[in-house]
């Protein structure tokens, strides 16, 4: 089952492009303004990993092309809310898929931590309502852009990112969905931090827009790069056998051992942007994105999950049709 | 193979509050017995609305954590055994469908300081840890989740796979019976689908599972087969479904299992006993069925399990293949007054009522508007 990618979309602090995700870094960088990136209508009610989703996801969406305009909400004339934004597609053909494993982890802990203290729910929010099932994301993204297809919310431990990327190939090869948009997203804040022992963790969130090579040249969409290959393994040394080959390049998990893909270029994001859990293998596919988008050869491997962890994933991805192959990003 | 002929039920399992096997949960339900309880994991005098269909399995010792990995794992294994599957799983797809995850787990974790390593929030950890399986996959998809992982479990094997076990489950969470307390002005006595007095839903706990092949093991002949899984999105609102978009997954469903209306001798109904959910689907079936549907019976039982959530499309699943195996529809407890949409659906009420029934229609929909719909036919 393979895809190509047609478009992406980031909300991570410190890059603006695909480009930047192997050469930037989130240390010191600003965090990402959802109320400034996609309007402060709407956005209240919402949890942190969902706002920066619906950032990442609109742009993917424009990029792709499958979408015009801002996806603001606008009132006017004191009607219902409108979305400024059409779909160029049909909305039953576009499916959805989200990773995340800790988007809604602190609206859970907040409303269970003040029934206890306060011996009853009388001071629960009722803000909180949609924020408890862990499909939030996945759901809110359906309902911004209209998007009717199938609708996922993987939640997948350290894999989740690229476990989606693999749940849209199938999608798109059971005929399903013609389009399906991918996003991983994980918020920052202290119950994150506390779970997961992690002082930085990673605030923000990247999405792909994935259809078949037909499709995408059906549409005259630029094609960004290839996805094949897709294995989940139980040891990180399984994972780079299984994948075959030797890469030009590979997006490593954080503690992977020297001696695995030896002198292969790597990049481990989460040095650069913070463990990333569920986003991690969405961002990996972006930055691929932006190896291929700078010059840089293939195939690249995304790799995600350790030896500690139930399994570790692994993904190909391959330059663009007619892009230079061969030399780009020489052996480190 | 094409779909049209059905994916092979090797094994199923089922564990709710009213039963720890599918023969239990069936002969429970036939029986009309509910699984109400006055809450066994959550301090009574926080709630006014102080019962759920919950497991009991943790005798007065308070709350404890993992109870939802626990009763995967045990549904999961009867399935396995039931299909003679070693329980070594190895690369076997295990796709776990669900709500909240091990979110209750989290709480007493954020509460009361219970350990909890964030490994154990997707369920593979243990999927690895029990069976040595790896191409395991945690999908929350809220109501809808089971359904929805057996629709990704039928792409598998369309795509090559010879078996993949799809499984749902789910622990009621204190956060969501807070917040459905804190919302509504009276609570729910009891859960009464379709019923004009209905007065909304209460969560109940449970896992289920099924072993689906791609082809069947002739020595071996299992319950059913999968027909046909639809899955769409309403993209309309996070809690008001839309009867247009279920109506549509409805119809998706019957053209993937090259079947018609006219085929499908029971629906097991989604029937939360909310408002807005039974009233969207009673409209999406009128849409599909006609007003009157002359030979399908239906089923809601949610009545006595209470809202199983991402367990609930597999529970009613499996229900369904027993009934088609017995010869016998579970009653709809807590209907007696049809609401005005369902008046002429001919659901079946107060005793279990005998039927020869092939073809069943599963409904699970979901918050956020995740629709999934299946068709199952019994063995013949």
């Amino acid at each position: 089952m393979s895809a190509v990618a047609t478009g992406v979309g980031l909300a991570v602090p410190g890059a603006s492009a695909a480009t930047e995700l192997t050469t930037g870094t989130a240390e010191g960088a600003a965090p990402v303004d959802p109320a400034a990136r996609i309007g402060k209508k709407g956005l209240r009610h919402l949890d942190q990993a969902t706002r920066l989703a619906l950032c990442a996801a609109r742009d993917a969406l424009n990029a792709a092309g499958l979408m015009t305009g801002d996806a603001r909400l606008t009132t006017a004339g004191g009607g219902a809310p409108t979305v400024a934004a059409e779909l160029l597609v049909p909305a039953e053909s576009v499916a959805v898929v989200v990773s995340s494993n800790l988007g809604n982890l602190d609206s859970v802990c907040e409303v269970a931590t003040t029934i206890a203290a306060d011996g009853g729910t009388r001071l629960l929010s009722p803000v909180y309502a949609p924020r408890l099932s862990s499909n939030v994301t996945a759901s809110e993204i359906a309902i911004r852009f209209g998007l009717r297809g199938p609708n996922l919310m993987v939640c997948n431990g350290p894999t989740s990112g690229l476990d989606a990327v693999h749940w849209a190939t199938v999608l798109l090869a059971g005929g399903r969905a013609r389009h399906v948009l991918v996003v991983g997203a994980e918020p920052a804040n202290d119950v994150v931090r506390r779970l997961t022992g992690h002082a930085h963790p990673f605030d923000g969130a990247a999405a792909l827009v994935l259809e078949s090579a037909a499709a995408a040249a059906e549409r005259d969409a630029p094609v960004l790069a290839g996805l094949d290959g897709y294995v989940r393994t139980g040891s990180l040394a399984g994972c780079v056998t299984a994948l075959g080959g030797v890469p030009r390049a590979w997006l490593a998990p954080r503690p992977a051992p020297a001696d695995v893909l030896p002198g292969v270029p790597r990049h481990a994001l989460e040095d650069r942007w913070g463990p990333a859990s569920g986003a991690l293998g969405v961002l990996q596919c972006a930055a691929a994105v932006g190896h291929f988008a700078a010059g840089g050869s293939g195939p690249v491997y995304a790799v995600a999950g350790t030896d500690a962890d139930d399994a570790v994933a692994g993904l190909v991805l391959t330059a663009p049709a007619g892009a230079e192959t061969g030399n780009g990003e020489g052996r480190a | 193979m094409s779909e049209h002929a059905g994916w092979p039920i090797a094994g199923t399992g089922a564990v709710a509050a009213i039963g720890r096997s599918p023969a239990e949960i069936f002969d429970s339900l036939c029986a009309g017995t509910s699984g109400l309880h006055p809450m066994r994991g959550f301090e009574r005098s926080y709630y006014t609305g102080d019962r759920l269909y919950e497991i009991d399995d943790r005798g007065d010792a308070g709350d404890v954590p993992g109870r939802a990995t626990a009763f995967l794992l045990e549904a999961i294994a009867q399935a396995v055994a039931e299909a003679g599957l070693d329980e070594r799983l190895g690369d076997i797809p295990v796709l776990v469908g669900t709500g909240l995850r091990e979110l209750r787990s989290v709480e007493l974790w954020a509460r009361d300081g219970v350990p909890f390593p964030a490994g154990e929030l997707h369920f593979g950890t243990a999927l690895r840890e029990r069976f040595g399986a790896t191409m395991t996959h945690t999908v929350s998809n809220a109501c809808s989740a089971s359904l929805y992982a057996l629709s990704m479990g039928t792409d598998l094997l369309a795509a090559g796979a010879e078996t993949v076990i799809v499984a749902g489950v789910d622990t009621v969470t204190e956060s969501m019976v807070g917040i459905a307390d804190r919302l509504q002005s009276v609570a729910p006595d009891t859960v009464r689908p379709f019923d004009l007095d209905r007065m909304g839903t209460i969560l109940g706990e449970g896992a289920s599972a099924v072993v689906l092949r791609r082809t069947e093991d002739p020595d071996r002949p299992g319950p059913g087969r999968v027909r046909g899984v639809a899955v769409n999105c309403d993209a309309h609102h996070t809690t008001a479904p839309h009867a247009g978009s279920i109506a549509a997954a409805i119809r998706e469903a019957h053209r993937r299992a090259g079947a018609g209306p006219e085929d499908i001798d029971l629906v097991m109904l989604h029937g939360t006993g909310t408002h807005a959910n039974d009233a969207a689907e009673a409209r999406a079936i009128r849409a599909v069925f006609g007003p009157a549907p002359e030979k399908a019976l239906m089923t809601a039982m949610k009545s006595m399990t209470g809202h199983t959530s991402g367990a609930s499309g597999l529970h009613s699943l499996i229900v369904a293949l027993r009934a088609m195996a017995d010869g016998l529809v579970p009653p709809t407890l807590g209907l007696n007054r049809p609401i005005e949409e369902a008046a002429e659906f001919r659901i079946v009420r107060d005793a279990a009522a005998p039927a020869d029934l092939a073809l069943a229609q599963v409904n699970a929909f979901g918050f956020g508007g995740v629709n999934a719909v299946a068709l199952v036919a019994g063995r013949r």
